[in-house]
Parts: C-alpha cells; structure tokens; sequence
C-alpha cells in the first residue's frame, strides 16, 4: 500500500471548512470551536437533521422534534423526486420503522387568493388553473358556479353539458396518473409510460377544444368559451375507441400482481371514522368506505340527469384506494357516454358584461375533483373583484393524515401511502 | 330550518338561505357546544366539516370564521358565521371535533392571524416561521398596477400594525391560556419596529 503524499494529496473539503471556520474564530478572538455534542465520529449531529433552527413553538412541534434514544430524524424533501410536488417531509425514524412525521410546505405558496381578491371576476378564472394542475378544469368549475350564484345567471344547458365533459374528461386522466406515479413511486416504471400516452391524448383532445394543454383557461362566468368543434369530436371519438384498452393494460399489469398487492394490501389503512374526522373526501374517502361524492350529495351542473354509480371500496388501505380510482374512472366513461348522447344544441355562453359587479353576497360552491371536495366561497361588496375569494383543496386537507397513516410502516413504505393519496402540491400550497 | 330555529333558540342569531345553503350566526362563547350539536345530534347528523376560512371585514370592523358543514339529512349545505373581534382575535378551536380542522386552524392563523385557543399546532403553515405579518387581511395590500388595486404602489406591502400579535399572545399567557407560542429569536423589540413610511414602497409611480 502506498502512502499518500500530503503534498499531492486533494484536501479534503470538509477539512477545509474546519480550517476556514477555526481561521474565523481565531480572527474573532473566540478561541477554538467546541467539540460536538452527542455521540461524535462520522455521523455527529446527524440526528438533529430536521430539527428547525430556532425554538420550538407549539405542543405538536416538541412531540415531533424531541427525539427518545434510538430515534432519529430523516428529511424528505423538498425536492425529493416522487413527492408529486416540492414537499418535504420530516420523518422520525426508529431503525427503519417510521414513529412520527411532520409535512412541511408553503414552498409553492403563490397567495392565490389575495391575488384572486384583486383581480376581476372573470381574471379570477385564469388565476385558479395553475392550483391543482392536474385538474385545471376543477378548479375553474367551482368559481365559474359561485360566481354565476353571486351574479344570478345560470348557463345555457349546453354549456354546462360540456363543462360536465371536459370535467369528466379531466378526471379520467388525472386518476390514470394516480395509477401510473403510485406504481412509479413503488419502483414499477412502465404504468407511467401508458399513464402518460393516455394523459397526452386526453390532453391534445382538451387543447383541440380550449386552445391550451394544461392551463386551459376554458370557463367562464355564465358559460364556456368555445363550443365543440370537428378536431375536437373526431379526436374525442378516436380516443373513446381506443380508452378502455389503454386503461387496460395498466389495470392488467397492476391490479393482479403479486407484488403490488404483497406491498399495498393492508398498508396504510384508513378507518371511515378517521377519514371523516380529518376531512378526508373524494376517492380516499370513498376507499374507506364513505358514499360521499358531492356529484351525488349536492348536484350541481348537470349531474342530476345523469346516471352513474357512488362507488365504494371497503378496506381503506393503499389498494383499495387504487382499485377506487380504476372503478372511477370507468365511471366517468361511462359519464361522457350519456353527456355525448344527451347533449342539446344551442349557444354556449350567457350574455354577461365584460367586467361583472354582482350584488352583495355570499355563495358557496362545490364540487367534486379527481382529489375530493373542492370548494370556493366567494364574498360580493358589490365591486368588479371579489371581496374574499377563499378556496378549499382536497389535498391540502387529505396531507393531515400522513401522520395518522405512516407510524409503524417502513420508510420505503411513505410514498407508497403518499402516492395513493394523491396530493398535487399546487393546490396544496396555494 | 324550523328545526334549527328550534334546537338552537338564540344562538343561531339571523337566519338566512340563499339557493343551497343555510346561514346562521353563532358567537364564539357558543361555537363548539353548537358545532358539538350539529354532529351529534340525530336529527341533524352534521357529520362532515366541508370548508373552514376566514373572512376580513376590513380595518375598524370584525374579522370572521366561517364554517361549512354537510349533512346527509339535509338538502343544503350549513354556513356558520363566527364573527371575532379585529382587536381581540381570538377564536376556540374545534379539533376537538373534527381533528382534520387543524390544517384550516393553521391557515387561518397564518393568513389571517386569528388565534385558535386549544390548537395544539398553531404554527405557521405556507409562510416561513420567522414571518410577521398576516397577508390575507385587507390592510395587507399589493401594489398591483394591474389590478388597479387601492394599493397602487404607494401603501406598505406589510403593515407593522398587525405584528402585536406576539404582545397579545404573550397576555394570553399570563392568562393561563392553553395556547402559548414561546418568544422566537426573530421577535423585534417594539423601537425597532420599522415605520410605516420607511417601508412603504415608492418605486411605482402613482
């Protein structure tokens, strides 16, 4: 073996901080650098990881933050691949075994609703897109129905006959990249492929009809944009003929294997009693056995002509929360076929002024996104922007039970329960 | 409604409808008992906490919580008015009842600065800890040129008015109330408070 010569040697970049930092104190007049608490060696300090850098504030934040022996913390994120977003989870670990855990967000934080509050009612619905962004056309359906309240307008039936649509549409996608990241985040690369070809046609179908791929910008106030046109039916068509076998193969590769169900059966299990307490809604509540979908509880649009199925599954884990969103989204093609048959002629949009003042007033919207119960409330003064305009995202709710679900499941394990959960972090964080 | 006009007597205050909900005023002494009702009670079988927000009525008036409830007895849904003092704003919290209203309580706290009294976890949610000011309040403005806002370029993005916060918590101590954030490092002594006319911004011309 031969020796190193210090000379030639490439110092060590940690020993040159050291050095820099010791050249710094000495400057100072502070003396030497105290020697390191705790047990020293390599992984010094590696157990304070997460613990913020300033005194703790709440209850909550000493429970999480105190560490007992043989715990340590683990930071996930924020810009861990398969968090679905820039979210960073603080995992207190015990071995391998996760104890507690902590979601930390705001990274996002746009302040889309002080934003929404300055900007005119009809600004307000390019505001909301980028929130959720895989369900853009959710989150224009609930102010374009709180606002048509403040405002006292209804739409003309063809125009909620394609809002209905394109909401429908909107949700067939979103679910197939629940499916596709849930394999992905579990270490099965090919659903995302067919997630995605899937994803891109409904999208290019979407673009045909509101000019946009993913921010589409498609309602307004009183109606929609744009009627049906040719390359939107004859791309609607094309892809309705190829949809079933396209979901598919995912649902073949997926729901039969040995592996997924070894890894998702009984994992991360939420008791309906659980999910109502925590506000849970959408398809996770649906999964654990709640017939909450606001399409049925309070139908707004055209749901009420329709005929469709709550489904529900009953044992609340990873797997069932999986099969729920494969069972909606026939549901929803199911959906589109009857809006396709039904759907009536006429125009498309209400006759409204450019910039709207409603009366005072107050309306509450909601409606069901891919994600759950997403609501807007919207206050009136009387002005040309909303006095308050507050939303409510189902995901931002449905985070709060990641420390309910993870103790006693593995690390590798959290973004199994995280994936399934299926939060968008642009609407979480607003 | 006859139903609510019956079980809940005074507290309800004013009763107003509107499409599909149901609105009525309830003051905070009497807010949990109520809520506490609402979801138990057999014939109302509010079981669901559909939205939590806050409402700022602007300066000199009251700031307000407003909560939406569903039942599946009921073909509307339930909106709960709880105004609170802009001076005072303090609130109880209801995760006693519905644990999932902690993320609301949090962001309420966050944006609006409304203190949840029982909260075990009221810290900030979207802003970062050391933040001071509460971005959702009317006082708050953007110098938005686009949006013709009041604001307009002239008026303080943040407004220090709104930090005393940390002096009213600190009564609540004194008071042996449950909730009380300790004293963070970035607390500023009140001399060093910055004037409003020192940071407003007049970069825009209005």
């Amino acid at each position: 073996m031969t020796a190193v010569d210090p000379e030639t040697r490439i110092p060590d970049p940690i020993d040159l901080d050291r050095a820099e930092e010791e050249r710094l104190r000495a400057a100072a007049g502070m003396g030497p650098a105290p020697a390191s608490s705790g047990a020293g060696g390599e992984y010094a300090g590696f157990e304070l990881v997460g613990v913020p850098d300033r005194p703790l504030q709440t209850e909550r934040e000493v429970e999480m933050y105190t560490l007992e022996e043989g715990e340590m913390l683990v930071n996930m994120g924020p810009q861990h691949p398969s968090t679905h977003g820039v979210l960073r989870l603080v995992i207190k670990v015990r071995g391998e075994v996760v104890t507690d855990l902590d979601p930390v967000f705001g990274y996002l934080h746009r302040g889309i609703e002080k934003l929404c509050e300055n900007a005119t009612y009809t600004t307000v619905l390019t505001y909301v897109d980028p929130m959720d962004y895989l369900a853009s056309m959710h989150n224009e359906h609930a102010p374009a129905i709180a606002f048509e309240k403040l405002y006292g307008i209804k739409a003309p039936p063809r125009a909620e006959y394609i809002r209905a649509l394109v909401v429908e549409l909107n949700r067939v996608f979103s679910h197939g990249l629940m499916i596709g990241f849930l394999a992905l985040d579990m270490g099965g690369l090919t659903p995302i492929l067919y997630s995605f070809i899937n994803r891109d046609e409904v999208v290019e179908l979407l673009a045909s009809i509101s000019g946009q791929r993913m921010l589409f910008n498609f309602f307004r106030v009183g109606g929609v944009n744009w009627d049906t046109n040719d390359e939107f039916l004859s791309r609607l068509g094309t892809w309705h003929a190829n949809v079933r076998k396209t979901i598919g193969y995912n649902e073949k590769l997926i729901t039969e294997n040995e592996i997924f169900r070894g890894r998702t059966r009984g994992m991360g299990v939420l008791t309906p009693e659980q999910a109502i307490a925590y506000g849970v809604s959408g398809p996770n509540l649906r999964a654990s056995g709640v017939p909450f979908d606001v399409r049925r509880a309070h139908p707004y649009s055209i749901y009420n002509e329709l005929e469709f199925d709550v489904i529900t599954q009953q044992s609340g884990d990873v797997y069932a929360r999986y099969l729920q969103r494969i069972a909606e989204i026939k549901q929803s093609l199911h959906l589109i076929d009857q809006i396709m048959d039904k759907m009536p002629h006429g125009p498309v949009q209400a006759q409204v002024p450019g910039i709207i003042r409603p009366r005072p007033g107050r309306a509450y919207a909601a409606i069901e996104s891919p994600r759950g119960l997403y609501s807007v409330y919207a206050i009136s003064d009387g002005g040309q922007t909303p006095y308050r305009f507050r939303m409510r995202d189902p995901s931002f709710i449905t985070l709060q039970v990641m420390p309910v679900l993870m103790p006693g499941h593995l690390i590798a394990d959290t973004m199994a329960v995280m994936a399934s959960l299926d939060p968008v972090m642009g609407g979480v964080d607003k | 409604m006859r139903l609510l006009i019956d079980r809940l007597g005074d507290t309800a205050g004013e009763l107003r409808t509107d499409e599909d909900s149901v609105e009525i005023q309830v003051s905070r002494d009497h807010i949990v008992d109520t809520l506490k009702l609402l979801r138990d009670e057999e014939d109302f079988g509010f079981f669901f906490l559909a939205d939590a927000a806050a409402v700022d009525y602007g300066v000199g008036r009251h700031l307000e919580v407003v909560y939406h409830l569903y039942s599946d007895r009921h073909p509307a849904w339930l909106r709960i008015r709880v105004p609170v003092e802009r001076s005072d704003p303090r609130a109880p919290s209801i995760t006693g009842l519905w644990a999932g209203a902690m993320f609301h309580e949090r962001e309420m706290y966050d944006m609006m600065g409304i203190v949840f009294e029982g909260n075990r976890d009221l810290r900030r949610i979207f802003m970062s800890p050391d933040y001071r000011s509460f971005p959702l309040r009317k006082d708050f403005l953007l110098p938005d040129d686009a949006a013709d806002s009041p604001a307009a370029g002239v008026n303080p993005l943040e407004r220090p008015e709104t930090w005393d916060l940390s002096a009213f918590t600190r009564e609540l101590t004194r008071a042996g109330a449950t909730y009380a954030p300790t004293a963070t490092a970035m607390d500023v002594p009140p001399d060093e408070v910055p004037q409003a006319d020192d940071v407003a911004d007049k970069s825009r011309p209005r």
